[in-house]
């Protein structure tokens, strides 16, 4: 048995890998739900107050039973499958858009020595299994047989893997930093000074992608209620529904909340979180710590969601590929440049926290420049008025 | 990029406001003074009778004809306590056909008929029509009970 397994323990009891193992996967999944539950509650209330609405009142005390309510609707929902359907591709669509979500957990230290496993390439895994669910939306997508949910599908497949790449750009660039690919040792090297402050370009490209990702409001042409009617959702209810959107989506968002905490705010490390004073009471600590930073992000996520209108596909494909592809590469090298001289500990993160933002800046200049660009039309008609004179 | 701060602070902006939405069931939004609900007929205090003599003008003037009206002798002019000779005996009103136009309130010589202004002239639905047709008491209830301020043109 590796030693870190006989350090944990769950409660500080001996137990077999695989139970051990077992028990750690009951408690994330038992505190996943019930963090999913009171996330969309908390999305309805947010976003209510934000439209200068209540948000639900009704059931229960300020309608905090809301979402179990409707979860309880949702589950003794009939299950409908289109009788055009691709049956197994149906039927199994949702389970492959959700479990590698859940799979992203299992990788994720939530305190010091506390998750299901540590992994020594956790960063890896979690960048690779990621990029799973997409092939869960295009499977559900094909195999209801209509013509939105397929569009819903491809648009889908389209943003997320083009989103992939700057998400991994920009953890990339913190691993580099600190020098390793384990999450628990990304966090324990933030002890003083989290990486938001050496990496600003990263933390708001991972925002950013994150947000396209799970694709929430300005990134949501794949869902676009509106237009596609709900994506490759249109033919799902009851439980598949209920599983692909809700569970998937917001654990998504929680996964993502906690993995940005962890790579850029510090996760339970930063401000003295492993501190000897806090003595035996350090796991509490660290608790508060990294569910307040990620309750941060999560509702800097829903504020940016409720808050921007839906994007063009052309747009978000050019935001993507032109803007932050380029910037997330550029500060992997200049990473690159800087570490493999090894400058001294000081001037290491001056220079790391000049770069990067001095990235910003230029960042935020190109995408001045973007919105300053004449449009299609005008371009068009500049270029020809000798032929709409002729007209 | 300032447009998208700025965005960002209008929206906070609008979380930091007080909601507007009332719960309405629990919570009522107040009623206008001329709001015009359904008729009902006033009380007089100082004699302790309806205002209504029973004159047939709002009945006659009902365009759908949703109004029963009888008369009868007043019992209190007779004791001398009253100047109405002829008061109130019956009176039905048809909420379900009531178009709710206010004539009957204009035609009224007596200012007894007035439109309700509180919100028990709108929560009204039941299960049977036969309810909503009200008589006499019924119509007095609320004019009696609370001195109602009734609008009047």
């Amino acid at each position: 048995m590796p030693t870190f397994l006989a350090e944990w323990g769950v409660f500080g009891v001996d137990m077999n890998v695989w139970l051990d193992a077992f028990v750690r996967l009951q408690i994330i999944v038992i505190v996943m739900t019930l963090v999913v539950l009171s996330l969309i509650y908390v999305e309805r209330k947010f976003v209510g107050r934000i439209q200068m609405r209540l948000g639900p009142m009704r059931t229960g005390p300020y309608g905090t039973l809301q979402t179990a309510a409707d979860a309880l609707k949702l589950l003794t929902k009939e299950d409908l499958r289109p009788a055009t359907a691709d049956r197994w591709l149906f039927e199994l669509a949702p389970y492959v858009a959700f479990v590698p979500v859940f799979m992203t957990l299992m990788a994720l230290p939530f305190m010091e020595g506390w998750g299901v496993r540590s992994l020594d390439l956790g960063l890896f895994y979690i960048v690779a299994i990621s990029g799973v669910p997409t092939i869960g939306y295009l499977m559900a997508g094909w195999a209801s047989d209509n013509k939105y949910a397929l569009l819903g599908a491809v648009r889908s497949a389209a943003q997320l893997i083009s989103y992939e790449i700057p998400l991994i750009l920009a953890a990339l660039a913190v691993a580099m930093v600190a020098g390793t690919l384990n999450l628990t040792g990304i966090v324990r090297s933030q002890d003083a000074v989290p990486y938001v402050l050496l990496q600003p370009l990263p933390f708001l490209i991972l925002l950013t992608a994150t947000l396209a990702e799970l694709s929430r409001r300005p990134f949501d042409i794949p869902i676009g209620e509106s237009e596609l009617v709900g994506g490759p959702w249109v033919e799902f209810s009851g439980i598949r529904w209920s599983i692909m959107f809700a569970l998937g989506e917001y654990a998504g968002l929680f996964g993502f909340a906690v993995l940005g905490a962890l790579l850029f705010l510090g996760g339970w490390e930063w401000p003295y979180g492993t501190a000897s004073f806090w003595g035996s009471f350090d796991w509490l600590y660290q608790l508060v710590l990294i569910s307040t930073k990620a309750m941060l992000l999560i509702l800097g996520m829903m504020w940016i969601s409720a808050t921007f209108p839906r994007l063009r596909i052309d747009q978000l494909m050019a935001f993507c590929w032109k803007i932050l592809l380029p910037f997330g590469f550029l500060q992997v090298m200049i990473n690159g440049i800087v570490l493999v001289y090894e400058p001294p500990d000081g001037l290491r993160e001056l220079i790391l926290f000049a770069t990067s933002s001095a990235l910003v800046l230029a960042m935020g200049y190109v995408i001045y420049l973007a919105t300053k660009q004449p449009s299609r039309a005008e371009r068009l008609a500049a270029a020809a008025p000798a032929r709409s004179a002729a007209l | 990029m300032i447009g998208v701060l700025r965005s960002l602070g209008a929206t906070m902006s609008t979380m930091m406001r007080k909601p507007v939405t009332i719960q309405y069931p629990t919570e009522h939004r107040k009623v206008a003074d001329r709001d015009r609900a359904f008729p009902i007929l006033l009380w007089d205090f100082q004699i302790d009778e309806p205002f209504c003599t029973g004159c047939h003008a709002c009945e006659r003037a009902c365009p759908v004809e949703c109004m029963t009206v009888t008369m009868k002798d007043n019992p209190k002019a007779a004791d001398g306590d009253s100047k109405r000779r002829k008061i109130i005996d019956e009176f039905y009103i048809d909420y379900g056909r009531c178009m709710r136009c206010n004539i009957c309130v204009e035609v009224c010589n007596f200012e007894a008929i007035a439109m309700n202004n509180t919100w028990s002239g709108h929560e009204l639905s039941s299960l049977d029509r036969k309810d909503l047709v009200l008589d006499l008491d019924q119509l007095l209830t609320l004019s009696k009970g609370e001195r109602i301020e009734p609008w009047l043109p």
